[in-house]
Parts: C-alpha cells; sequence; structure tokens
C-alpha cells in the first residue's frame, strides 16, 4: 500500500510541472498555428471575431460572437479606460469640498478616489485578461471549424450548441454562475489586497480625504527589518506568527483525538442511551458559536461567577499553594494572564470544536472497511491489534485531508479567539503592546484589529499575504504527502 | 463668505496638539455624563488654551435660503449613543416640527459615542450625516475628512453659548470642527459614605487603610491607559504624557523623576489587596453595587447605576491625594467632552448643520440632563441650580482643577495599558520598575508609521 | 425509512467491535442487545461467519466478564455523565441568566435570585430603537432562506461539474479552488464591501443574500466527497437510456444525494444566524431595524450596555439557539452519513 501511495505520488508531483509547462505552451503555439495556416476567414477573425464562423455560414453564432466583441469594447472604452489611466499613480485630485454658509451648500470637486480606481482597475485587468483569453480561444475555434469544413466533418450549428450545453458541455452551464459568484466574492478582493500591499494605503493615507500611491516592496522591507510601523513590528509578528502555528496544531489534534475518544465512548459497549448522549453533546453547539463564545468569556471573567464559586470552593487557595497563582492574587486569571489565557483557549476550543468531531468520527468510524476487519477477527487479532492496526490507519487515511483543512481553517480561527480575548485580555509584554499585538493573538486577529482600529490596511494585507502563502505551502506539501492522487477515481469502481 | 469662521489667536499647542486618537477600547464608556458645572474654574483645566476661535454668526437669511433651496425630501441619517436613542428621537421629533414647510425623513441609528470613529472611518461616505462622538477623536476624524468644519452658526452662536475647554475641543488647527454636546466625558471618585467619610476620602492611604479595616475593596481600573494617567500626571509631578509638535507622535516622560516613585506606590497600594485592578467599567460598576468595592474611579455615566443600588450611601467626590516617596500628589484625570458632528459627504450638509445645532442648544442640553444626567456644555444649562447640586457633576466639576485635557497620540494607549496591567497584577515577574517605565515609555513615543 | 434505520444501528454496533474496551473487557453482547434500540439485531446474512466468531468468543469469556462489563459500563457512563455535565454547565447558565430578573451579569450567583420571564417578553414583544428582536430574527431568517438556497444550489452544481464530469482544465480548476480557499476571509472583507458598494448593495439584505451565497461554490468539498461515492454505473445506465446530463442531474443524482443535500441546506441555513463580523460592515447604517440577530446580540453587550443587557442577551440567545437545535437532531444523521462520506474523501 504505501509503496504504490510513493509511486503514484512522484507520478502527481512529476505531471503537475509537466502538466503546467505543457499546458501553456500549448495554448499559445495553437494560437499561432491558427493565425498562421488558417485561411482568410479564420485570420480574419484577429479583427472581426465572429467572421471565422461566418466564412463558415454559421451566421448567428458569429453575430453573437461579433456582438460580444462590440460589447467588451464599449465596456473597455466607457468603464475601463477612465480608471485605466489613472492606476498608473492612483489619482491625483485631492478632495476639495467648499461649503458656502450664505445658501448653506456644499460643493465637491471631482475628485480621486485611489481605492475606487484600484479596485475597478482591478476589475479592468481582470474582464480584460478573460477577454483576451476568450479571443485566442476563439481563433483556435474558428481554425477548427475551418479544419472540419475542409474535412467534411460535422460542424455543429448554433442550435446544436445549446443542446451540448445540458449534454456533454453540461458542465460550462454548471459552473457559470458559481464561477461569476468566486470571481466577485473571492478573486477580485483577493488581487485588490495583493495590491494594497504594495501601496501605502493606512491612516494618513484614507480615501476619500486623501490619496494613497504604489510604494513598492517598502512594506515587506519594513516587515523584515523590524522597522515598520513601530520598532517592534518584526519581533511582534515572530512572536504572533509563533503562537498561530502553535494554536493551529494544538487546536486541530484536541479536537480530532477527542472527537474520536468521545465517538468511541459513546459508541462503546455498555454505554447505555447513546443518542441521548451524542444528543446532549450536540446541544452545546446549537447555540450559534458567537453566542456561546461571549458567554464562557464573562463566565471566565476574573470576577465572574466561575471565580466566584472557585474562591468559595477553595479552589483558588489551592491553586495558591501548589504555586499556581501567585501569593497575591485572589482570583484565577482564566482569560487575562498568559499562560492561563492561552490553556484557556485552547480548552474553549474543545468544548466548542469536539461536538462535531464526535459526529464526523462516529460517521468515519461507522464506515469503516468491514472486510479488513473480519479477516483480522478471523486471523485472530486481538481487539487491540485490530485497532492499532487497522482502525488507527483507516481512520488516518480517510480523515488526512479533513486534518489539513482543519489546520487551514484554525490558522484563521478569528471568531474564538476574537471573542474570547477582545476587550478582556492586555498584553504585559511591552514590546508586543508597543506594536498593538498580543500574546493571544492569530496573525488573523491582529490584522483585524490593525485595520479595524488602526487602519493599517498596507501592514496588514503583507501579514494576509504571508498567512495565505504559509496555508497554501503547508497544504500543498502535505496533500502531496497524504494525498495519492485522483481517490475519486477508486471510489467510483 | 466674509463671515466666515476667524480663527483667533491660538497657542501653538491647540494648533498642533489636536491629533488625539483613541482606539475603541481605551475611550471610557461613551454613555456620557457631566462635567463641568461651573465653567469659571475651567481656565484650571485648560492652562494652554488662552482664548478659543469664535464661529461667525451667519446671515439670518441663510436659513431662509436653504427652505427656498431645498424641494425634495430631506433624508438624514443621525446616530446617537443606545442609552441615547429616547431622548434624541424626541429632540429630532421637536426639530422637524420647527420646519413645517419642509418633509424630512430623519433615521436615527444606534452607535456608542466611544466608537464613532471606527464605524465613521471604515466608510466615511456611507456614514451617518450627524454623529455623536468623544473629542479624543476629533483629530482623526478631521484628518480624514469625515467632519464638517462649523463655518457659520445660523440659530445659537456655538463658540460662546458654550464653556470655552468643549469649545478648544472642538477646535482642530484653528477652526471648529464640531458642536459641544456634553462636558462631563472624565472621571472621579464614587463613594460608600456608609463605609468612607467625607475626610476618609481625601487620600487614599486613609480610604486603603478604612476600607481594609471594613474588608471591602477599591477598584481603578488600572490596566486602562485613560484611569492609570491619573496617578502618572498628578498634580506637582512634573511628569505629562501629551501629544508632541508634529501633531502625531507623544511625549512621554513618566520614566523620568518621580516617576519611579509613582509606578511603586501602584505596587504598594496594589499590594496590600484592598486596592485592586478593575477588569472593565462593567465589572467596576457592577461590584460596586454588589458592594464588594466600596470606591470606584469612573466616570458620569455609570451616576445612574451607582445611586440607584446604593440610594443614600451614594456619594461622589473628587480624586484622592495619594502618597509616592514620602510626598503626597493630587491625582490627576482626563478632561473630556462630547461633540456633535457633520459629515461633509452628507447629502444635506445645510439641514445636518441645522440639526446638529438643534441637538447642542441649551434647551436641548438641559432636557439631556434632565433625561440622563449629562452635564451640559452649555454656559447657561451647566450654571442652573439643580445641575450644580447634581454629585456627580458636582464631584467632576470639584476635579476639573486638577484634569488636562485629553491630546494625545495613538501609540499611547497600548504601551500604558500593558503598563497598568502589569503593576495591576503586583509586577509578577519582578522586572526593574525603572524597566517597566522605560519600555511603556519608549512604545508610547514611537514614531508613527513614515512611509 | 425502516432499511436506513436498521443499518444505522446496526452499523453503530460494529464500530463498537472496531475498538477494543479499554478495560479489556469483551464481548457480552446478549445484555446489551437487550438495551439497544429496535433494529439492532438482525443478523446480516452477509456476514455468518463474523456472527459465529463472536458468539464463540463471547461464549468463552461472559460468565467470568459479565461482572467485569457491569463495571465498566457505570465507569464509561459516569465518566459520560461527567463530560456531558461539564459541557452542559455554560449551556446551563445561559439558560437560567435568561430567567434572571437581574438585568445585568450576576458576578456572584450562578442561579439567579428571583426569576422572570421579563427578558423574553422585552426581547419579544417590547422593542425600542435599539433593541428589536423581532425585526432581526425576521431578517435573518429571509436572509438565511435565500442565501441558503442560493448557496446549496451552487454546491451542488459544482461538486456535480468536478465528481461527475470530465473536462479540460477540471484538475486545475480544484487545486486553485482548494488554494483560493485559504485566504483568510476577514481580510478581503473590506474589498468585498466596496466591491458591493460600487454595486449599490451595501446595507440591503440582498447585499447581504449574495454576500453569504455568491462565493458558496469553493465549499464544495464535502458533496463533492459524497457525490464521488455514487457508482458511475448509475449515471451510466441512464446515459444509456438517452438521459442528458441535465437529466441525470436531476433524476439520478438528486435523489441519491439527499442526506448531502439535507446537511447542505441545513449548515447553510445556519451561517447567517452566527456572522456578525461580514454583517456589521455590509450593514453599517447603524439603524437597527435593518441588523441580523447576531449583529443585534453582539451590540448588545458593548461594554456600557452590559448592565442593562446580559440577561436579554441570553434569552435572545436561547430563543435562536431553540429552533437551531431542532435542525441540529434533526440534521444529526444527515450530518454523519454525509459529512463522512464527504469531508473525508475530499
Amino acid at each position: 500500500m504505501a509503496k504504490k501511495r510513493k509511486q503514484t505520488e512522484e507520478v502527481v508531483k512529476r505531471d503537475l510541472l509537466k502538466e503546467v509547462g505543457e499546458g501553456i505552451k500549448k495554448y499559445f503555439t495553437d494560437f499561432g498555428t491558427a493565425v498562421n495556416k488558417g485561411d482568410w476567414g479564420t485570420r480574419a477573425s484577429l479583427i472581426v471575431m465572429g467572421a471565422g464562423f461566418i466564412a463558415r455560414k454559421q451566421f448567428a453564432k458569429g453575430i453573437l460572437i461579433t456582438l460580444v466583441q462590440i460589447m467588451y469594447f464599449i465596456v473597455f472604452a466607457v468603464y475601463s479606460v477612465p480608471y485605466l489611466t489613472k492606476f498608473g499613480t492612483l489619482g491625483t485630485v485631492q478632495m476639495e469640498q467648499t461649503f458656502d454658509p450664505v445658501t448653506m451648500q456644499q460643493t465637491t470637486n471631482n475628485y480621486d478616489n485611489s481605492f475606487l480606481i484600484l479596485i475597478h482597475s482591478m476589475i479592468s485587468l481582470f474582464l480584460l485578461v478573460v477577454f483576451v483569453m476568450y479571443y485566442i480561444h476563439n481563433m483556435k475555434a474558428a481554425y477548427k471549424v475551418e479544419k472540419d469544413a475542409w474535412a467534411g466533418r460535422h460542424v455543429n450549428n448554433i442550435l446544436e450548441d445549446i443542446a451540448d450545453m445540458v449534454g456533454k458541455k453540461f458542465y460550462i452551464s454548471l459552473l457559470t454562475l458559481p464561477t461569476i459568484g468566486i470571481v466577485l466574492m473571492n478573486i477580485l478582493p483577493i488581487l485588490v489586497l495583493v495590491a494594497i500591499a504594495f501601496t501605502n494605503y493606512d491612516q494618513n493615507h484614507m480615501p476619500p480625504a486623501s490619496l494613497f500611491t504604489w510604494v513598492g516592496f517598502d512594506n515587506f522591507k519594513a516587515l523584515i527589518s523590524s522597522g515598520g510601523m513601530t520598532i517592534t513590528f518584526g519581533y511582534a509578528f515572530r512572536k504572533v506568527l509563533g503562537w498561530t502555528l502553535v494554536w493551529a496544531v494544538l487546536a486541530t489534534f484536541t479536537n480530532f483525538i477527542g472527537g474520536i475518544v468521545l465517538a468511541v465512548l459513546i459508541n462503546s459497549k455498555g454505554v447505555k442511551l447513546k443518542k441521548m448522549w451524542r444528543s446532549l453533546f450536540v446541544i452545546a453547539i446549537a447555540v450559534p458559536q458567537f453566542v456561546t463564545l461571549i458567554l464562557v468569556r464573562n463566565f471566565f471573567r476574573d470576577d465572574g461567577i466561575v471565580n466566584t464559586l472557585c474562591a468559595n470552593a477553595g479552589i483558588t487557595d489551592f491553586f495558591k499553594s501548589i504555586g499556581l497563582l501567585g501569593a497575591n492574587m485572589n482570583f484565577i486569571p482564566f482569560l487575562t494572564s498568559k499562560g492561563w489565557a492561552k490553556v484557556m483557549i485552547v480548552l474553549i476550543n474543545i468544548w466548542v470544536g469536539i461536538p462535531y468531531q464526535m459526529l464526523i468520527a462516529t460517521g468515519v468510524l461507522m464506515n469503516a472497511p468491514q472486510d479488513q476487519l473480519e479477516s483480522a477477527r478471523i486471523d485472530g487479532a486481538s481487539h487491540t491489534q485490530i485497532f492499532w492496526k487497522i482502525t488507527v490507519p483507516y481512520i488516518l487515511v480517510v480523515q488526512g485531508p479533513a486534518l489539513i483543512t482543519d489546520f487551514v481553517r484554525n490558522i484563521n480561527n478569528f471568531n474564538v479567539i476574537y471573542l474570547l480575548t477582545q476587550d478582556v485580555y492586555t498584553t504585559t509584554d511591552q514590546m508586543l503592546a508597543n506594536s498593538n499585538a498580543k500574546e493571544v493573538d492569530l496573525l488573523v486577529t491582529w490584522l483585524f484589529r490593525l485595520t479595524n482600529e488602526y487602519y493599517n490596511y498596507k501592514m496588514a494585507s503583507v501579514i494576509g499575504i504571508i498567512v495565505f502563502i504559509i496555508c497554501v505551502l503547508f497544504t500543498l506539501v502535505s496533500y502531496s504527502k497524504l494525498m495519492a492522487g485522483g481517490r475519486e477515481e477508486d471510489y467510483q469502481i | 463668505m466674509k463671515k466666515r469662521a476667524i480663527a483667533l489667536a491660538m497657542s501653538a499647542i491647540m494648533m498642533t496638539a489636536t491629533m488625539a486618537a483613541c482606539t475603541s477600547q481605551e475611550t471610557p464608556p461613551a454613555a456620557g455624563a457631566p462635567t463641568e458645572a461651573a465653567p469659571e474654574n475651567n481656565t484650571g483645566a485648560e492652562p494652554t488654551e488662552a482664548e478659543v476661535v469664535e464661529v461667525a454668526k451667519a446671515d439670518d437669511s441663510a436659513v431662509g435660503n436653504l427652505i427656498a433651496a431645498t424641494t425634495d425630501t430631506v433624508k438624514l441619517v443621525v446616530w446617537a449613543s443606545e442609552e441615547d436613542q429616547e431622548l434624541t428621537q424626541d429632540l429630532i421629533n421637536k426639530f422637524e416640527a420647527q420646519y413645517p414647510e419642509v418633509k424630512f425623513d430623519i433615521q436615527l441609528g444606534a452607535c456608542s459615542e466611544s466608537t464613532a470613529k471606527d464605524n465613521v472611518l471604515s466608510d466615511p461616505t456611507a456614514a451617518a450625516d450627524v454623529f455623536a462622538f468623544a473629542d479624543d477623536q476629533i483629530n482623526d476624524l478631521v484628518n480624514a475628512g469625515a467632519l464638517q468644519e462649523v463655518a457659520a452658526a445660523y440659530t445659537y452662536d456655538v463658540s460662546k453659548e458654550n464653556v470655552a475647554g468643549s469649545v478648544a475641543a472642538a477646535t482642530v488647527n484653528g477652526k471648529v470642527y464640531a458642536y459641544p454636546m456634553t462636558a462631563d466625558n472624565g472621571y472621579f471618585l464614587y463613594y460608600n459614605k456608609s463605609v468612607f467619610s467625607e475626610d476618609d476620602i481625601k487620600s487614599l492611604d486613609k480610604m486603603v487603610e478604612v476600607a481594609g479595616a471594613a474588608d471591602t475593596q477599591i477598584g481603578f481600573e488600572l490596566a486602562n491607559a485613560w484611569y492609570l494617567f491619573g496617578f502618572f500626571s498628578a498634580q506637582g509631578t512634573d511628569l505629562y504624557a501629551r501629544l508632541a509638535a508634529d501633531g502625531v507622535t507623544n511625549e512621554c516622560n513618566w520614566n523620568e523623576g518621580v516617576g519611579v516613585d509613582i509606578a511603586n506606590a501602584i505596587l504598594g497600594y496594589v499590594d496590600t489587596g484592598v486596592f485592586v485592578k478593575a477588569a472593565d467599567d462593567a465589572s467596576a460598576v457592577s461590584n460596586m453595587k454588589d458592594g464588594k468595592y466600596a470606591a470606584i474611579v469612573n466616570g458620569t455615566w455609570s451616576a445612574a447605576a451607582i445611586s440607584e443600588a446604593l440610594g443614600d450611601d451614594y456619594g461622589a467626590a473628587k480624586l484622592p491625594t495619594f502618597t509616592a516617596g514620602d510626598k503626597e500628589y493630587q491625582m490627576s484625570s482626563f478632561a473630556g467632552y462630547k461633540l456633535i458632528g457633520v459629515n461633509p459627504h452628507s447629502a444635506y450638509v445645510g439641514w445636518s448643520m441645522l440639526l446638529a445645532e438643534y441637538l447642542t442648544n441649551e434647551e436641548s442640553q438641559v432636557a439631556r440632563f434632565e433625561a440622563r444626567g449629562l452635564g451640559p456644555a452649555n454656559i447657561k444649562a451647566a450654571s442652573s441650580e439643580t445641575v450644580k447640586a447634581d454629585p456627580a457633576i458636582a464631584a467632576i466639576a470639584a476635579q476639573a482643577e486638577y484634569a488636562t485635557p485629553q491630546r494625545i497620540g495613538g501609540n499611547f494607549w497600548d504601551p500604558a495599558k500593558s503598563l497598568g496591567e502589569i503593576l495591576g497584577n503586583g509586577n509578577p515577574d519582578g522586572t526593574d520598575v525603572q524597566t517597566l517605565l522605560d519600555n511603556a515609555v519608549e512604545g508610547i513615543n514611537a514614531p508613527v508609521s513614515a512611509n | 425509512m425502516m432499511d436506513e434505520k436498521n443499518t444505522n444501528t446496526d452499523e453503530l454496533k460494529e464500530i463498537s467491535e472496531l475498538f477494543p474496551d479499554t478495560d479489556k473487557e469483551t464481548e457480552e453482547n446478549n445484555a446489551q442487545s437487550a438495551f439497544a434500540p429496535a433494529g439492532a439485531a438482525p443478523i446480516k446474512t452477509a456476514e455468518p461467519t463474523n456472527r459465529k466468531m463472536t458468539v464463540a468468543r463471547e461464549a468463552e469469556h461472559s460468565l467470568g466478564m459479565k461482572k467485569k462489563g457491569l463495571i465498566g459500563s457505570i465507569c464509561k457512563n459516569t465518566l459520560l455523565a461527567l463530560l456531558a455535565a461539564f459541557w452542559l454547565i455554560p449551556i446551563l447558565w445561559l439558560v437560567v441568566t435568561a430567567f434572571s430578573a437581574n438585568p445585568g451579569i450576576s458576578y456572584t450567583r450562578f442561579f439567579p435570585e428571583k426569576w422572570t420571564l421579563a427578558n423574553f417578553s422585552r426581547v419579544l414583544f417590547h422593542p425600542d430603537s435599539v433593541l428589536q428582536y423581532g425585526r432581526w430574527f425576521l431578517n435573518t431568517l429571509i436572509i438565511a432562506i435565500f442565501s441558503c438556497a442560493i448557496s446549496t444550489a451552487f454546491i451542488l452544481m459544482v461538486s456535480y461539474a468536478f465528481s461527475c464530469m470530465r473536462f479540460p482544465g477540471r484538475q486545475g480548476m480544484i487545486r486553485f479552488s482548494l488554494i483560493l480557499g485559504m485566504f483568510p476571509g476577514v481580510l478581503s472583507m473590506i474589498a468585498v464591501y466596496f466591491i458591493m458598494k460600487s454595486i449599490g448593495l451595501t446595507n440591503s439584505h440582498i447585499g447581504m443574500i449574495v454576500v453569504y451565497s455568491a462565493g458558496s461554490g469553493l465549499g464544495y468539498l464535502i458533496v463533492k466527497g459524497f457525490m464521488d461515492t455514487i457508482p458511475v454505473s448509475m449515471r451510466e445506465a441512464a446515459r444509456i437510456e438517452g438521459a442528458n446530463e441535465l437529466q441525470i442531474f436531476f433524476r439520478v443524482m438528486m435523489p441519491l444525494c439527499k442526506p448531502i443535500i439535507v446537511y447542505q441546506i441545513i449548515s447553510a441555513f445556519l451561517a447567517p444566524w452566527s456572522d456578525f463580523v461580514f454583517a456589521r460592515l455590509m450593514l453599517n447604517s447603524g439603524i437597527s431595524k435593518d441588523w441580523t440577530v447576531a449583529i443585534g446580540l453582539y451590540n448588545m453587550l458593548d461594554k456600557t450596555l452590559i448592565h442593562q443587557n446580559f440577561a436579554a442577551f441570553c434569552a435572545g440567545g436561547l430563543i435562536i439557539s431553540i429552533p437551531i437545535s431542532v435542525l441540529f437532531i434533526i440534521m444529526q444523521k444527515y450530518y454523519v452519513e454525509g459529512v463522512t462520506s464527504g469531508s473525508t474523501k475530499g
């Protein structure tokens, strides 16, 4: 098994590189061939995109494609050009407003808004790339039609093409709308934010009142050289990154293992009313997470109910006597001192996360490979052996990819950290305080506060890009280790 | 145009010193309550501001022009704090009634004064047309172009009818940018009369002694830079934390002179177990109500809750003195105001200005005091007997003498908060106190992003 | 329906056989099957050997082990009770505080001094200009219904395309979408806001629906995983009968995917109830009647308001939890069935 996986893994890697390289090469050579070898009709498509089809008497298609082309040209001239011309500077006209006290009317000049210029330029560039790709594709299609017509092969007319949209090419119909959505909600925002990392968009340069502009790699240099916005920014970045990784590992594995243990416990022999137990745990996650987290934060306040109970029960004094608490502490700093807070956050995360994991683990165990278990049993393997030799590897194989996504999700686990520590935790590391960070911050919560409270969009974007790179690298490496590639085929027999 | 606001001589500090930036979690709960009941001693609080900018009185025809020019429905959004909703809605209704010839559609939204800046700056063009905010946010708001200059006054004289300090607080670079609403955004001492006598509360040492004997505690939000300031910048220490001449960075010298003595004094008080670090406003007030704390340092926004809970035992006074290195110092405080601003991106700037004026005129300020006990910034409203008789307002007036206007840059809050947290925990790591102060000062005075 | 139930419990039983019991206890199935839910008993003809083996071994051990099994059973049930208590104490606090006559937080008492229903009546029947729970609930419900419908449709469409069809660029798109999903959403928020603003969809519930559902296509992994487990032969058969892909999508795959669709619908429905970060940015007019439940509840606990609102916050939190709990309990089975064949087989 293992050997086979290793082999496929290597194959996958080699394929991936080669595939991409060859794909790109072919993409352009095909276009070149079409231009060089096509006849007048195909070549006319270079200017009037529908020409190739019209030459093959496919008028409807040809006209449609030409209309698309004209529409794009209009959009480009009317929408894109005004923004793209300012893209290089991100605007030069500062906003000015004058108020006339006698008429009580305000007049505003025709100012530039750097942020809008950036967004709309990105949209324009994106449209441009899409159009160019479509343009190249169209050339190839025109050439293919030419060849097909010449060879006397059947050429689809527009009705047949439409029929294909629910047949062979159904995937196009399926993917179009979701893709537009993803472009709007994910791709464009990411492009915009990557761009912001190269600008000086911060509190001193906030549109609409002021302009911002390109600064190259300055922000990245600032992060590395510790010069940043404060002297300790580099220090804070390393600290926060460290805790982010520790947290992600702890949160992922505690929940994973805890979920399995709980599932096994509930499903083990001798436990009555399994359904009831499961439901009890599920109730804890039925309350929306932000409600429970705020609730728990107040539950564990320094002067909160848990502390009162602990003090009354003598637990506080007990902790003092064993040195877990300083002598002058009259409460347990559950969420307010570094060590306690980190432990509590992980524990509370277990509290919110395990019920989910328990449900998943229950299901995974249900689907365990019965044939292997049986044969092991027939061979007389003991329960312990079966557990370690079959069940554990099985769980790891099925749950592996989920573990990776969980890890990434935990790196970006905004809710748990923000809701538990915001307004509650005060750092005692003065160097962190000087950079508006806290020991318990994840990179995402830190960057959220940098944008939300300090409007430092440029540094937040830099941090965001770094988080993104970490996640992507981690995932690529671990997926290639864990996944044998093309697994879906195995299941679809 | 000739009647535009003219900046009279402004002290150099005023010109530059208004870069106050306050993060949302640092600002005191902006519920707002009264400050100077006695505007006369206001000068004591703001020694640097000798003169105040004047807002020109506009032509009487202006409002008429505006009414004549308004043909469509005037759609406005007003943001007031959650506690102020009912009152503000009343005032809006009255405002609408004043102009029967104009159609209004004024919507009231909720936004706490302490977080107004965050909500406005995330997108000034989408923010409310008229909004209330705490004065420490004014520089950020002006820099972001989110405040309309008060170029002229229409219904009352904004600069003369309000206490000088409040107008100064609304002024940036010689221009007035907001309408003073309350003059009470500072802090003072609340105490339980059944525990302390009026003599006890004069000195913190005595208070600690008495409270210790009565088995209660004194709550102070040490891990809040806003309150911590009261210790370090106490009268006679020569320690300061203020905005530097560039209007962005801070100058702070808490690590010099008697700074170490003061830090040690705080540690000493904390060590008694009687003087404790309160987690936040909510818990301070709640513990005061429950009787766990016999005294807390807080602002007028908590007055109603505390007086209701303590009844006859309710007391309020200026902050006590404390002892550091054998010397006794009077605790200082920040003096703050709540203001109403107009969004320059509003489609109806003229109407927004009229509404902002209405919400801050004498009548409205009196109504605000009556409804919520908030200390008026309006001179006449503040000098009425009922206002002066209010214990919380009297206390903040008494404290005004020792208060400093809040002019401080954004880098102050986190480092000072961290310092307070360490001191409040009794310096558990045993770090050298001088080092603690040096670190904090380094952060407070850190340069603000250069590029 | 009946069939499903049977397999379910049967399988559960088999899971337990997968694991060694911590206290080395072996099978004692007689006692257990008496307690096991109905349907646990049927013996699958497919595994006679297994049965025999088990029975044989049981016979060997049962006498000596029975006592031990009882102790183990007690230990486990106690342990579970302890754990469940630990999990439920904060929830219990939520419930009792919702009935507390003290509107703020109590720092000293777990159970309220005085009980009242006032918090519920305040939340439900006495809206003021800030606290408009009824409106929030309605807003959230509308947003949830529409965004749930759209995002479920999107996810099914993407999943079908990726799972059941082969086309050029498919692998590339799958990889690309995996990577795309890793960008921290908190960061792209501000850009999303301005994009939505430029098409005039901020401060509008349509905008919220778009925000919650437009990008949902990326969340196809679980559903695709489920579809991957459906044998190709089912689709082939339909194809031979002359069905096109559209017909296969609706007539063959949809019925087979019922559990995962239910799972998907419920989880998409739940999302708008607990998002406050995005919602707060998008609905930033400050006008309370436009808010969703999450923003409203979050704002109720603003530092200055916590004295007055904590109990009402708990009441509000409890009210939304009730329908969600019901959904969750209904969903449990589907969750288990759907998620496991999906999430695990990306």
